[in-house]
């Protein structure tokens, strides 16, 4: 009982932490808003990993398809940013939807390579195929198209700050919804038996398709935003070599659970950016950090954060019994 | 006519590699359950294993030979070490250790021979003449290396002992066990061999292709269309898929040249629609569908 009582307290708590770190390090800034970004990619993740038990290879795909939807209408169509975010997860749904059925009926490595395969194939059509709309590895550059946004001008980096923290913080509550509703436990239960499931009457397939759904729209959310941050989106973002990085993400934040997701983001990107002060390409710490946290640090960093809290507390309960 | 003559025998030569190459997944899925990623690493050091030798001594057969050698010896360091604790688990623990393993490798090629992609001297440039056609020689040779493998390969399978406790262990593996073979070696004997495999592929491809960083990225891809459209576990499958994805790189991009690319994701998404387990899958070895 007492659990409830400090828990909804904790996305506000998270977010508040991110905006008191940004004036505590005002040079770390960008930073900051790149941890925000980036949990929201490793949280999609985290639904087919931690949730579903689905390992994809592809993610960078819908991460670069939420940055070129929001991209090419800021740059052809229309210049509000706002819209150009609200493209980018219908165009999210629409594939979460339309590719759902196809993807999701196929299993295990199966799926985890189908995906790799659509991610090569998204490169390739931002990269070649479309070059006339996308500019190939050139990248696309829309930020003296968009207009100001009502109530918060979000073209300026110190305004998109709070802009993302507001959204990171929206997604946290809608996220943390999730975990508790059926939804959540539905999504657990068809990783952990599916028959039982079908034997209680859920459509486990439609559970999946919509986890899938979900993870698609919330890659896509953080795409755009990135792309809006950026001012302009290259082919880079959706790059195969990637697809091991939002992996590594959520291991390290701990698969499965709300908040492991934002840990993972922050001690990933904090890991890199110290990193990349000595080497560029930092592939090979990426193998030696998940090989280590697969095989000794499963839990994650909020994992092994609520194992010491329970262990703490059944003390604290034993030492109370016994008089 | 003879434009396509030529592309049907580099379609050939493209089949050799990936079947190559692809052997060690297939085998991989097939007897020990599972997706054997890093054997892109021993595919790529083969290839520079090839071009370091090859610029050092000319001699384009010693860094095959030494390609085969390194693949097998780090196949063996990788399984006993640790592959061997992610037997029996979840499919995600082999698939993201094997991953880490080829990124750990991609990160120590780019230290040891920078990030430009590197050009390797093909050792003949004879030209056959065949039909009008001129052909390669060394394309020729290519197939015919993976050709022997092919029939070497399927003789060790069909005739020999170890090669039937392989294929037995493929069929069902606990069985085997109480048979009283040690299957753990088995596994180990095998994953060695395809590991050699995969370097030889990487070592033959480094002429034909520029020798880059993430030339294993694209084979990857390609390598597990391979398997996925041939079925898993089965070794003709994986030949007779390689023998049509080759081609279908080859004629499709003589075609339009963005359907060497693709060409092989659409005919496995469209095959895998009306044959989920592949074309020669076995039900139940292709796990990830109920078995």
């Amino acid at each position: 009982m007492a659990r409830r009582t400090y828990e909804w307290i904790l996305p506000f708590l998270f977010t508040g932490g991110l905006i008191l770190a940004r004036y505590l390090f005002p040079s770390k800034m960008t930073f900051i808003t790149e941890v925000a970004l980036y949990s929201l990619y490793v949280m999609g993740n985290n639904i087919l990993f931690g949730y579903l038990g689905y390992v994809s290879f592809g993610q960078p795909v819908y991460l670069s398809m939420g940055a070129y939807s929001a991209a090419i209408y800021l740059a052809y169509l229309g210049r509000s940013p706002l819209t150009a975010i609200l493209v980018a997860l219908l165009v999210g749904i629409l594939v979460g939807v339309l590719m759902g059925p196809v993807l999701i009926r196929l299993r295990g490595s199966y799926f985890t390579l189908v995906n790799a395969a659509f991610c090569a194939i998204g490169l390739f059509t931002v990269e070649r195929l479309l070059i006339g709309i996308t500019r190939g590895n050139d990248g696309l550059w829309f930020r003296t198209r968009m207009v100001a946004t009502p109530l918060l001008d979000i073209r300026q980096p110190k305004n998109f700050f709070f802009f993302a923290m507001f959204v990171l913080l929206v997604v946290f509550l809608l996220y943390r919804r999730m975990d508790r509703s059926v939804l959540g436990a539905a999504f657990k239960a068809t990783q952990g038996n599916e028959r039982r499931m079908q034997f209680m009457g859920y459509d486990t397939f439609k559970i999946r398709w919509l986890g899938f759904v979900l993870a698609t729209v919330l890659s896509t959310l953080s795409g755009s935003l990135y792309a809006i941050n950026f001012g302009f989106v290259n082919p880079n973002l959706g790059e195969n070599s990637r697809a091991a990085e939002v992996i590594v993400a959520t291991l390290l934040g701990g698969s499965g659970t709300v908040y492991g997701p934002f840990f993972g983001a922050i001690t990933f990107l904090g890991i890199k950016e110290i990193v990349s002060q000595w080497i560029t390409r930092w592939e090979l710490l990426v193998g030696v950090l998940t090989i280590i946290v697969l095989f000794k640090f499963n839990r994650g960093v909020w994992g092994t954060f609520m194992d010491l809290l329970k262990r703490s507390r059944k003390t604290v309960v034993l030492q109370k019994k016994t008089p | 006519m003879s434009v396509w003559l030529s592309a049907v025998v580099y379609g050939l030569s493209t089949s050799a590699i990936l079947f190559l190459v692809s052997i060690a997944l297939s085998v991989g899925y097939g007897l020990m359950r599972i997706v054997n990623l890093e054997a892109m690493l021993y595919y790529s050091l083969g290839a520079y294993l090839t071009y370091t030798l090859v610029s050092a001594t000319g001699s384009m057969w010693l860094g095959a030979f030494s390609g085969v050698l390194v693949g097998a010896a780090l196949g063996f360091l990788v399984e006993t070490q640790l592959l061997r604790r992610v037997y029996g688990k979840n499919m995600l623990f082999s698939m993201v250790t094997t991953f880490s393993v080829y990124l750990i490798g991609i990160g120590l090629i780019q230290y040891v021979w920078g990030l430009n992609p590197k050009p390797v001297a093909s050792p003949t440039d004879t030209m056959l003449r065949f039909l009008g056609v001129a052909i390669p020689l060394y394309r020729v040779i290519i197939i015919g290396i993976a050709g022997i493998t092919y029939i070497g390969f399927q003789l060790f399978l069909n005739r020999t002992i170890v090669g039937k406790a392989i294929r037995a262990g493929i069929e069902n593996r606990d069985h085997v066990q109480a048979l009283g073979i040690n299957i753990y070696r088995i596994f180990t004997l095998t994953f060695v061999l395809a590991s050699g495999l995969a370097g030889l592929g990487g070592a033959l491809n480094a002429p034909l292709i520029m020798v880059g960083p993430y030339m294993g990225n694209d084979m990857l891809l390609y390598a597990f269309t391979t398997v996925i459209l041939g079925g898993l576990g089965s070794l003709k499958g994986t030949f007779v898929s390689a023998l049509i994805l080759g081609q279908v790189i080859s004629i499709g991009g003589t075609i339009w040249s963005p359907l060497s690319f693709v060409g092989p994701f659409f005919v496995m998404f469209t095959v895998l629609i009306f044959k989920p387990n592949g074309l020669f899958g076995v039900k139940g070895i292709a796990f990830g569908f109920d078995q």
